[in-house]
């Protein structure tokens, strides 16, 4: 007994100890290790753009084949494209499904499995011929036929993402050749035929029925769906089919559902996974300084906002606003929170979008004293308490809101700030149940009218993204910008209407996030799009 | 005349049983409807709408409307509650998942395995571990490896279940790549091996509670008449601590682990959630998120379920192990 007493109670206690401390240690001590090599780089429109380069050792060898896993937040539940609009849906049916059109990674909008496109000069007739030999991932030939269908059942379902455009028909002129005629002349909708529920699809489900077809999709994209759980992974395989040659470089793509952020950062770490989706601005230093991983970067569609509820009794009133805004260092704010991963704005429409007018756009800039003038116009002279309405579990978010809250304090406004969980968050402001808040618009492809009809159409059933506002001038300059075809015209349209909005201020746009993605420092040529997407037909994992 | 009132005992006693197996499962059914009705009304009170959710902010009230008359979320709240019950007794099931389409059933099955072996896993670590730090302090009374040992439990009922998961996937998995970061592999083997950490996380939780509580039973055993006279008759201490002790100590023991394991089952939820384990717990994570109703009633009536079961084997294994209790029925 008392060669056990000795033992076990020297032993155990010490290794008891031991792993404890271990734990402390390693628990209280963030990630050092080296550096891996990377570069910063400048994409072709100025954009910040930053890519990461192999590991500098120069062992590294680009190869085809393996598998990429990639960790994502939330399951894919849906491959059905028309009915679909949130990213964990979206992302995974750009993957199986391709529109006629689509944008490279400065938005521009390209020529996709269409090879041109033309649109006659009364704005009403679009013409888009296909590319040569294109096959669906089931080796059968694509044709016209494949797209009026497409195109059709988009028009009937019409689903969260519907063609905003009045079309009179959808025809196959020839095997080739698709025209499809406007009742009216809508710019836009180029830019719309280049979201992912556009893509293309066979011809009445090739014969299934829609349930069935949905399980098991058939489309051009570069992967094809090997096995899905709704509530768990996806593995996609290369389609062998693949219209751009000698693509994807990859065998296997996995959508690996891990729901907690850091347990995704820590897999990404410990290099069980290749890429992660959802990634923490406050994290992404420690990836790009990390040992064997980096930081992909690209400028989004995503504007980050405050806005007013103009029904509110005191931020109906436009000095109200104005003041606010007057008060508030965007750029300040922009820097403290952001990291370098955002840029502060001026426009309602970040710089990635075309006529965004974010350089010629006179905004209301941080000015204390002016903001009290200001206040001294409105109803409300000496101040007042109010509420600022946030969704709780995002961090920089709630930075902002105390940012916010100081910046009204300096002028007299209490802000007292309401952070409530998303599903409530979304149910207060649907029901205009709010004075202000912090969220962000999004546009859903590279198109000016993409944010500004969400944000300011009156007659839109977001009533100008549940703030309520409405000025006629604003409505006016919309209906012409969404019928005036590209050009100086549509600029001009674009740069009033942009200023007028920063001079009522029903929102204060207040910076342009990046995108951002966690990878491991072997991955190459990936593309980070601005819509939050990835393309995998280039990346390669070196070996 | 001991026979007779043996007899007469038994005799009594066979229906007194089978009363105490009819109140039991009544009492077991009760608890069991109470929970899902609870459950039923007021996650649909707390605000959320499932159509929302899904379609997220930019869905037109149109599409709201038709997603929510497919879900049936159009009906008024008392003929949903009909609904309810009649698939609950018609199919034995909550229905489908909202989001996924998938039936309730099939999916708390397939996540089923891992949630046990998670719990089965960490009552087995936190029995052993907790068995030899309760047998030295306890045969260490008031020495530094006693102090130290109930030391231990202060500190560690102090630290939350994530954090000690994240410190333990930092060193472990990032650090040392001894065990994977998260998520599960295949095949048995597999499923062990990257469930270790998620196992020591949760029995770490439990070590405090069943030291104390073996500690003290085991120093109540050792100041006994018959521990005193087995020490008289020279009986090796090591065979009067394991034979005689441990074994009288134990059952109180057993049933603190009982109730525990009820409670592992909710603190496995947030383990795997930390460790990114695709159970019950990170089903159940989703769900409330996304309002996904029928889950998050199936997860309650299965967890309930499992809970009261836990309790009546608890009770039956308390009663064939000790006379008294038996007696007491």
């Amino acid at each position: 007994m008392s060669r056990f007493k000795s033992f076990a109670g020297k032993g155990l206690s010490l290794a008891v100890m031991a792993v404890f401390m271990l734990a402390v240690i390693a628990g209280c001590s963030g990630a050092g290790g080296s550096t891996a090599a990377k570069t910063d780089t400048t994409s072709a429109n100025g954009q910040s753009s930053k890519t990461t380069e192999p590991a500098a050792e120069g062992k590294t060898e680009a190869a085809d084949g393996g598998t990429f896993t990639y960790a994502r937040p939330a399951a894919v539940t849906s491959f059905d494209l028309h009915n679909e609009i949130t990213a964990n849906n979206a992302f995974a049916i750009d993957k199986v499904f391709e529109p006629l059109v689509s944008f490279d990674k400065d938005g521009k909008i390209v020529d996709w499995l269409a090879k041109s496109h033309e649109v006659s000069a009364d704005g009403l007739t679009y013409t888009f011929v296909l590319r040569d030999g294109l096959k669906f991932s089931d080796g059968k030939d694509v044709t016209a036929k494949d797209a009026v269908f497409s195109l059709n059942r988009h028009l009937k379902v019409g689903g969260p993402l519907e063609i905003s455009a009045k079309i009179g028909s959808v025809t196959a002129k020839d095997d080739h050749t698709l025209v499809v005629k406007l009742e009216q002349p809508y710019t836009p909708f180029l830019s719309e035929m280049s979201n992912f529920s556009n893509g293309i699809l066979p011809d009445n489900f090739g014969g299934k029925t829609e349930e069935e077809f949905f399980k098991k999709p058939i489309g051009t994209g570069p992967f094809v769906v090997e096995n899905w759980d709704p509530t768990g992974d996806v593995t996609f395989v290369k389609n062998e089919h693949y219209w751009q040659e000698g693509k994807p470089h990859i065998n296997k793509l996995v959508y690996k559902l891990v729901q907690d952020d850091s347990q995704a950062l820590n897999q990404l770490k410990a290099g069980e996974v290749d890429g992660i989706e959802s990634l923490a601005l406050q994290n992404a230093q420690e990836l790009k300084n990390g040992d064997g991983t980096a930081v992909l970067t690209n400028g989004s569609w995503v504007t980050e906002q405050l806005f007013f509820n103009t029904l509110d009794e005191h931020f109906a009133d436009k000095h109200v606003r104005r003041a606010l805004a007057l008060a508030l260092d965007r750029d300040g704010l922009t820097k403290a929170l952001t990291f370098g991963y955002a840029q502060t704005a001026n426009s309602l429409l970040p710089t990635t979008i075309p006529y965004n007018s974010n350089d010629s756009i006179k905004p209301l800039n941080f000015n204390v004293e002016e903001a009290k003038k200001e206040l001294a116009q409105s109803k409300f002279p000496t101040g007042f308490s109010s509420t600022l309405l946030v969704a709780s579990g995002n961090d920089t978010r709630a930075q902002e809101a105390q940012i916010i809250q100081a910046a009204a304090k300096t002028i007299g406004i209490d802000l007292k700030i309401e952070s409530v969980e998303l599903a409530a968050f979304r149910e207060r402001f649907f029901a205009y149940d709010f004075s202000a808040m912090l969220n962000s618009g999004q546009a859903d492809s590279p198109e000016a009218n993409s944010i500004i009809a969400f944000q300011t159409d009156p007659d839109g059933f977001s009533k100008s993204y549940w703030t309520h506002y409405t000025n006629d001038q604003v409505t006016k300059l919309l209906r012409e910008g969404q019928t005036t075809p590209d050009g100086e015209g549509r600029q001009k349209i674009y740069g009033e209407l942009l200023q007028i909005l920063a001079d009522d201020v029903p929102y204060i746009p207040l910076y342009y996030p990046d995108i951002i993605k966690g990878v491991r420092s072997s991955v190459e040529g990936l593309t980070v799009l601005p819509n939050g997407s990835l393309r995998f037909e280039d990346a390669h994992i070196a070996q | 005349m001991t026979q007779t009132l043996r007899k007469a005992r038994r005799e009594a006693g066979f229906p007194s049983s089978w009363r105490w197996v009819g109140t039991a499962l009544l009492r077991a059914l009760l608890v069991i409807l109470c929970v899902t009705t609870a459950v039923f009304f007021l996650i649909r009170i707390v605000p959320g709408d499932p159509a929302k959710m899904i379609l997220g902010e930019y869905a037109t009230d149109e599409s709201i409307t038709a997603l929510r008359h497919t879900l049936g979320l159009d009906l008024s709240l008392w003929e949903q509650f009909v609904r309810f019950v009649r698939i609950l007794f018609t199919q034995g099931d909550t229905g489908n998942s909202i989001v996924s389409g998938v039936s309730v059933r099939q999916l708390i099955g397939d996540r089923a395995p891992v949630t046990l072996l998670l719990i089965a896993m960490a009552a087995v670590l936190a029995v052993c571990i907790s068995l030899i730090l309760a047998v030295l302090a306890a045969t260490h009374k008031d020495k530094l490896l006693d102090h130290l040992i109930r030391i231990f439990p202060a500190i560690t009922l102090g630290m939350p279940v994530f954090w000690v998961g994240l410190l333990l996937i930092l060193l472990f998995g990032v650090r040392l790549h001894w065990f994977p970061v998260g998520g599960v592999r295949e095949g048995w083997t597999g499923m062990l091996y990257s469930l270790t950490l998620p196992a020591i996380t949760v029995a770490f939780s439990q070590i405090p509670t069943l030291v104390r509580s073996l500690r003290a039973q085991m120093l109540e055993v050792l100041e006994s008449d018959f521990v005193v006279t087995l020490k008289a008759a020279a009986i090796p201490r090591h065979a009067i601590l394991f034979k005689h002790v441990l074994r009288n100590s134990a059952l109180p023991t057993l049933m603190l682990l009982g109730v525990n394991l009820s409670y592992m089952i909710g603190g496995t939820l947030v383990v795997e959630q930390v460790f990114g384990i695709k159970g019950i717990g990170s089903l159940l994570f989703t769900s409330i998120s996304s309002r996904d109703f029928p889950v998050i009633q199936g997860i309650a009536l299965y967890c309930a379920v499992a809970v009261v079961v836990i309790g009546l084997l608890v009770e039956i294994f308390a009663w064939w192990l000790d006379p008294r209790t038996k007696e007491k029925r």
